[in-house]
């Protein structure tokens, strides 16, 4: 049912990162209270899309007033309406977390921090919520944009990572216009909904089938999926520690969604798994990914990197869990991501906030946080726990999940490659925690600065959240199974 | 095979210019090379829409005021020309936030080759 | 630092030159409707102008001043385009649906065309805005990064 939903969704942070820099001129003080205000109205109006999309059906959007195939045409539908809330929720955590480390990090570069965060959360949500393939590649390239621009913003060795993520980010996002150009070029259209429709009859040519490669190609460069990860350590690492949490949390999932649309809605179920069988080799990739990325995460020295490689890891476990086949697998892959956003916002804010109050910045160094930081070691401690996979945090019911869906599928290795690589990330969280805890702390301490009341409550929010998620995952995952997944299996 | 060459030509000027264009990304160590090769294989796919559209004896999709009767024959196919141009705007600005990023990193580490700028950052 | 160019050639043409291709750039931008061109093109034209008089006759020195006038024009730029994509979807219908803006006594194709004339206006602004500010960072010693 058509509903201005959908345009609320896109205008508010639109228009909040465009009205920044130039009230910002004025007075910067006022870039932060602006980008939070239109955060929170940005959350209220995804959570009411949701619950209407879930009790009414899709909610659908034509910009300019022209129909779809013509016109572009935004559809908020269970999954894509799930994924904005989790999007705008976690960045507005992400934003308030970034406060007092904008301050500290880029002084001079407030306004450009702030706007620039909130035309990617745009754009985030352009990609998650457009109907229209084309759409989506604008959306990606803005979003790309804006955060090229934020992990090099900080100069110094952050410039390099961010030049490499550039030119990686746009070979990804050109592969992706030019697979839908040969869509575009045997189908005659654009829009997600009439491609639906017309893919069946063209599905034998060798067109659909290259530019489905170039598509998923170009998207697992985006989406930082194992071997085309190589701009992701760097750019985690050397990212300021202000823009890492939104970086890390809520980034690369839009183009796994991306390509769950194009692979599940688009193509069909069957026609992935069979005809095209993509899913099949996406599962192998999916399953080395993650052994892979937690076995380099065991020899990092310092945290932010160490994180990144869990990142990696992680993208492995989704696209594993994506690929299986079953309804159970599906939706524990989309339960995971949703408790990745909040377990990676949790784990590379207290990177952030470590860094920013006593300095620490590698594994070794952590042990300062046992100083009078009650807060950040409970949300280190939640978190660490819920990458691992141990109950009742929400990463223990999305792992569980994924071993019932690849048991029912019947997919062996996918089980081995979950345990392996809930072993291996067991191995270096708690390597960490005994870094933290056992070792005795060191006598001449640098300056230990207090919590700032944003760390402590995004922190605290984000860790609560982690808890709740796991203990309401029966709430979640029925919420999914209603509404978002695919047909077909 | 060797028809590809014959009647469709333009597919052919867009696969050399692509590859051209990584070759030229992955080959050269000076950075504003690469952006170079970045922009051209940009340009490439660029093309490749851009002929997607042409249609025989067909002119620019343009409707003038004095047009008479209107058929989809007449015209050039619209919609790739309007893609592409979001696509070159897209292409523009990726390039200006490079090409800043690029001098921001020559006023740091004073060179343009990569593997100095990488040995100066151990 | 950009010096003024030292010949009398280019100082005469830059000078006979840079109006008219501002002109220019207006006529491709009204005539976008018609004829190739709108808003985009029109833009780049408009900060070919100001860098061709740029080159020609130097920075003068207070150059970040100048690039934050820049940025503020855009900013007023993309706050027209989309407070006129924003006003159809504030009344109710759908965003940059310039049929339903609220302009008395006329129909709605000729409310779209209006339409899209103010938002390929504000495009423009936002263009030439971005390209001489883009400009100006890569020319002096002002920021590196930053929009």
């Amino acid at each position: 049912m058509t509903s201005s939903l959908p345009g609320f969704l896109f205008a508010i942070p639109f228009f909040a990162a465009v009205v920044i820099p130039v009230v910002g001129f004025t007075n910067q003080k006022f870039c932060r209270p602006i980008a939070l205000v239109a955060l929170v109205f940005l959350s209220i109006v995804s959570v009411i899309s949701l619950s209407e999309a879930v009790s009414h059906g899709p909610l659908s959007h034509e910009f300019g007033g022209w129909a779809p195939p013509i016109g572009i045409e935004w559809v908020v539908d269970g999954l894509s309406g799930l994924l904005m809330v989790a999007i705008s929720i976690v960045s507005l955590i992400a934003l308030v977390h970034a406060g007092p480390l904008v301050e500290k990090e880029l002084p001079d570069r407030v306004i450009p921090f702030y706007s620039l965060s909130l035309l990617l959360i745009a754009a985030l949500g352009g990609m998650v919520l457009t109907g229209d393939l084309f759409n989506l590649f604008v959306f990606l390239e803005i979003g790309s944009l804006a955060s090229y621009v934020l992990v090099g913003v900080a100069g110094g060795r952050s410039l390099y990572s961010a030049f490499r993520y550039l030119i990686l980010g746009t070979i990804g996002a050109s592969l992706y216009l030019l697979g839908v150009g040969y869509l575009y070029a045997a189908t005659g259209t654009l829009n997600m909904a009439d491609l639906t429709q017309r893919l069946p009859e063209v599905l034998n040519s060798r067109v659909v089938l290259t530019g489905l490669l170039f598509i998923v190609f170009g998207l697992a460069i985006k989406m930082g999926l194992f071997p085309l990860h190589g701009w992701l350590p760097d750019a985690y690492t050397y990212a300021p520690d202000s823009c890492t949490p939104l970086l890390a949390s809520v980034v690369t999932k839009v183009p796994l969604y991306a390509f769950v649309r194009i692979a599940f809605w688009i193509f069909g179920m069957a026609t992935v798994s069979t005809q095209i069988p993509i899913l099949v080799v996406l599962g192998w990739i999916g399953a080395v990914a993650a052994i892979v990325g937690a076995y380099l995460a065991i020899w990092q020295e310092n945290f932010k990197r160490m994180l990144a490689y869990s990142s990696v890891s992680s993208m492995g476990l989704f696209v594993l869990g994506f690929s299986l086949g079953t309804e159970t697998g599906f939706a524990g892959g989309l339960f995971y991501v949703l408790a990745d956003t909040l377990m990676k916002a949790a784990l590379f804010g207290v990177a952030g906030a470590a860094i920013y109050q006593c300095g620490a910045s590698t594994v070794t160094d952590l042990v300062r946080l046992r100083r009078n930081m009650p807060w950040v070691l409970a949300a280190l401690l939640i978190s660490a726990l819920s990458m691992v996979g141990i109950p009742p945090t929400a990463g223990f019911f999305g792992k569980w999940h994924l071993v019932v869906g690849a048991l029912e599928a019947e997919k062996y290795f996918a089980v081995a490659a979950i345990l392996v690589s809930s072993m291996l990330t067991a191995l270096y969280f708690f390597r960490m925690f005994q870094r933290v805890w056992a070792e005795p702390l060191p006598l001449v301490e640098p300056h230990v600065l207090e919590t700032p009341f944003p760390i402590k409550m995004s922190l605290g929010v984000l860790t609560f959240g982690i808890i709740a998620l796991g203990l309401g995952s029966d709430l979640v995952m029925g919420l999914i199974f209603e509404s978002a997944i695919p047909k077909g299996f | 095979m060797a028809d590809i060459f014959l009647y469709r030509p333009h597919f052919v000027a867009f696969i050399i210019l692509f590859l051209l264009g990584i070759y030229i990304m992955v080959v050269n160590l000076n950075l504003v090379k690469k952006l170079i090769g970045m922009y051209l294989m940009q340009t490439s796919i660029i093309l490749f829409f851009i002929t997607l559209a042409v249609k025989k004896d067909s002119t620019i999709p343009i409707l003038l005021p004095s047009a008479t009767a209107v058929t989809p024959e007449a015209y050039a196919n619209p919609l790739p020309h309007v893609l592409m141009l979001t696509a070159i705007v897209v292409g523009v600005s990726t390039l200006g936030v490079s090409l800043a990023m690029v001098i921001a990193l020559y006023r740091q580490y004073n060179t343009l080759e990569e593997d100095e700028i990488l040995g100066k950052m151990k | 630092m950009i010096r003024p160019h030292d010949s009398v050639i280019v100082h005469t043409l830059a000078r006979v030159f840079t109006p008219i291709i501002q002109l220019f750039a207006l006529y491709v931008l009204i005539h976008g409707h018609d004829s190739p061109g709108g808003g985009f093109q029109a833009g780049t034209l408009f900060a070919a102008s100001v860098i061709l008089s740029i080159f020609a006759f130097g920075i003068q020195g207070s150059q970040t001043v100048l690039e934050r006038r820049a940025i503020i024009l855009g900013g007023i730029g993309i706050l027209l385009y989309a407070g006129i994509g924003l006003l159809p979807l504030i009344l109710g219908e759908e965003f940059l649906n310039y049929g339903e803006l609220p302009i008395p006594g006329m129909e709605a194709s000729s409310r779209r065309h209006w339409g899209i004339l103010g938002i390929e206006i504000g495009v423009t602004i936002v263009v030439a805005a971005t390209a001489v500010s883009i400009f100006y960072s890569l020319s002096g010693r002002g920021e590196g990064e930053g929009k």
